[in-house]
């Protein structure tokens, strides 16, 4: 029996969601204007356009350079040049004045439109606090997920690490009494390559356990990041019996945070092959479809139980055994694909094998150079 | 069935004993081999359980295999079920784990299976030599 599930990207207004989400009545909307686009506004606007139920109809600011203006346009956010023009839109709410302007406040008061709460001082600037605290909350809980990732991955490192460690001691200690000048030459250069791939080790890893870097909107060339995930997913799991095909479309990107994205891959691969106890496949594939980009990675492992199909991307949802899954994995994983205004599906089927799906909308490739479709 | 040992004759030469050696590293069995070797073993290799399976179900090593140096984490049959199959099928060939990952419950579950050793890489030749020496001693009371 087959199961599938799809976590659309939160809406803002204008977008709609398929799978499980199309049998759910249409949320209750509330239109919402925010005047302010500073730390505060940006806050809120990174928070709010994540929510269903919330629709963002406009943000402003007396200054351009505002850095919640610029965040607004890439979240597809309309930015008016004036309190005026966004407070008289049809329908409003909730106006969110967070410019602790008291002067805005009276304005606003005189001009808000019947039937629409105005939010300012005191009130604005505690939601602000707590939805900063909210977004501290979700950088924190997506590396807390990271670290206890990382705990699985001792297995993998004193394995990598010791394997080469055991090749520089044997050949060091031979090298004590070799006598045969060409041979001490030969293992010399083993020593050297077995050191370098020690410390490749510790540069994966290091820079994979680092914060999530603050600059998000790159360009990730997909089929390399998925490439590094792997190699990162295999200290956690062992790839010894698993066959790992690709099917890359070439040059694909998306934008978005490449140290996010990482974490994304890596756990849905190493999901993928702990569901593969006896060996199997891993497929990792992208594709670009009428501009949008398709990362697919499948398995064929034990599946998915129909029942749990539309649990998995719950909060503390896991089915591991205590100690081994924070539940925080899926969880985590559909908030960075939602940021990126990106939907994650899965279908699944008992005994045969899962196919995570990620979708990215409209980007447009550049450089990426590895694979082909 | 009737032992014999492999210090006895060998390929024309006398050894001290054969060692099947199994990693799915190729630098690890070169530079085990090389230890070995120089110590008077002859050694044999198989990259993974499976072919460590076949390599002792191959014509004389039934007979002649004294011990062997397994590693755990492999491709096909890993060094868990090996072990398995050579305790069940071979009992008297004394097993040394070689591994690259310390795990005290694995090495206190092995060693209660009558694995010789648990050894954690790197490991230096010397404890690597007197592991198989001693391995070696309990190959040899096993076929008094």
């Amino acid at each position: 029996m087959e199961a599938r599930s799809e976590i659309p990207a939160a809406t803002t207004g204008h977008s709609s969601g398929t799978g499980r989400a199309e049998d759910m009545p249409p949320p209750l909307l509330t239109k919402v204007a925010i005047i302010g686009a500073g730390r505060g506004g940006a806050a809120l606007i990174e928070l709010l356009h994540q929510l269903r139920t919330v629709e963002i109809a406009g943000i402003t600011d007396r200054n351009p350079a505002a850095q919640g203006l610029q965040l607004a346009r890439e979240l597809s956010v309309p930015v008016f040049a004036g309190v005026s023009d966004l407070i008289g839109i049809n329908g409003l709410n909730l106006v969110m004045d967070v410019t602790g302007d008291p002067a805005m406040e009276k304005i606003l008061r005189r001009q808000i439109p019947a039937g629409a709460d105005l939010l300012s001082g005191p009130s604005a600037r505690l939601l602000c606090d707590l939805v900063r605290h909210e977004s501290a909350l979700q950088a924190e809980l997506l590396r807390t997920d990271k670290l206890a990732g990382i705990g699985s991955f001792a297995a993998g490192i004193a394995h990598d690490m010791n394997n080469p460690l055991q090749l520089i001691l044997g050949l060091a200690e031979n090298l004590i009494d070799e006598c045969d000048i060409d041979a001490v030459h030969l293992q010399a250069q083993d020593i050297v390559e077995a050191v370098k791939r020690t410390t490749a080790i510790c540069r994966d890893l290091t820079s994979y356990s680092r914060r999530s870097s603050t600059h998000p909107d790159n360009a990730i060339p997909i089929n390399s990041k998925l490439d590094e995930a792997l190699k990162i997913a295999r200290y956690a799991v062992g790839l010894q019996d698993i066959e790992v095909r690709k099917s890359y479309w070439p040059d694909v990107t998306v934008t978005g945070n490449p140290d996010e994205i990482l974490h994304v891959f890596v756990n849905l691969i190493t999901n993928a092959v702990q569901a593969m106890e006896h060996g199997g496949a891993l497929t990792l594939s992208t594709a670009s479809i009428d501009g949008s980009t398709i990362v697919r990675i499948s398995d064929t492992g034990h599946g998915i139980p129909q029942e749990m199909v539309s649990r998995i991307f719950e909060p503390f949802f896991t089915t591991k055994p205590p100690g081994k899954g924070t539940g925080l994995g899926l969880y985590n994983i559909k908030n960075v694909i939602h940021h990126m205004h990106g939907t994650i599906g899965v279908e699944s089927r008992l005994g045969q094998g899962s196919t995570f799906t990620i979708t990215f909308p409209r980007e447009t490739g550049s450089n990426d150079g590895s694979g082909s479709p | 069935m009737n032992e014999f040992k492999s210090g006895f004759f060998v390929g024309g030469e006398s050894c001290n004993g054969r060692v099947l050696v199994v990693d799915d590293e190729p630098d690890i069995r070169k530079v085990v081999r090389m230890t070995l070797q120089k110590a008077g073993y002859e050694v044999l290799e198989a990259e993974n359980g499976a072919k460590a399976i076949e390599t002792i179900n191959a014509g004389e090593n039934r007979l002649l295999l004294d011990v062997m140096v397994c590693d755990i984490r492999m491709p096909k049959v890993n060094g868990i079920e090996a072990i398995s199959y050579f305790r069940q099928n071979y009992p008297r060939v004394p097993l040394i784990v070689l591994t690259g990952f310390p795990d005290t419950d694995m090495a206190t579950s092995l060693l209660r299976q009558g694995v010789v050793d648990y050894l954690v890489k790197p490991v230096e030749g010397e404890k690597l030599k007197s592991s198989v020496a001693r391995a070696m001693e309990q190959r040899e009371l096993a076929r008094l």
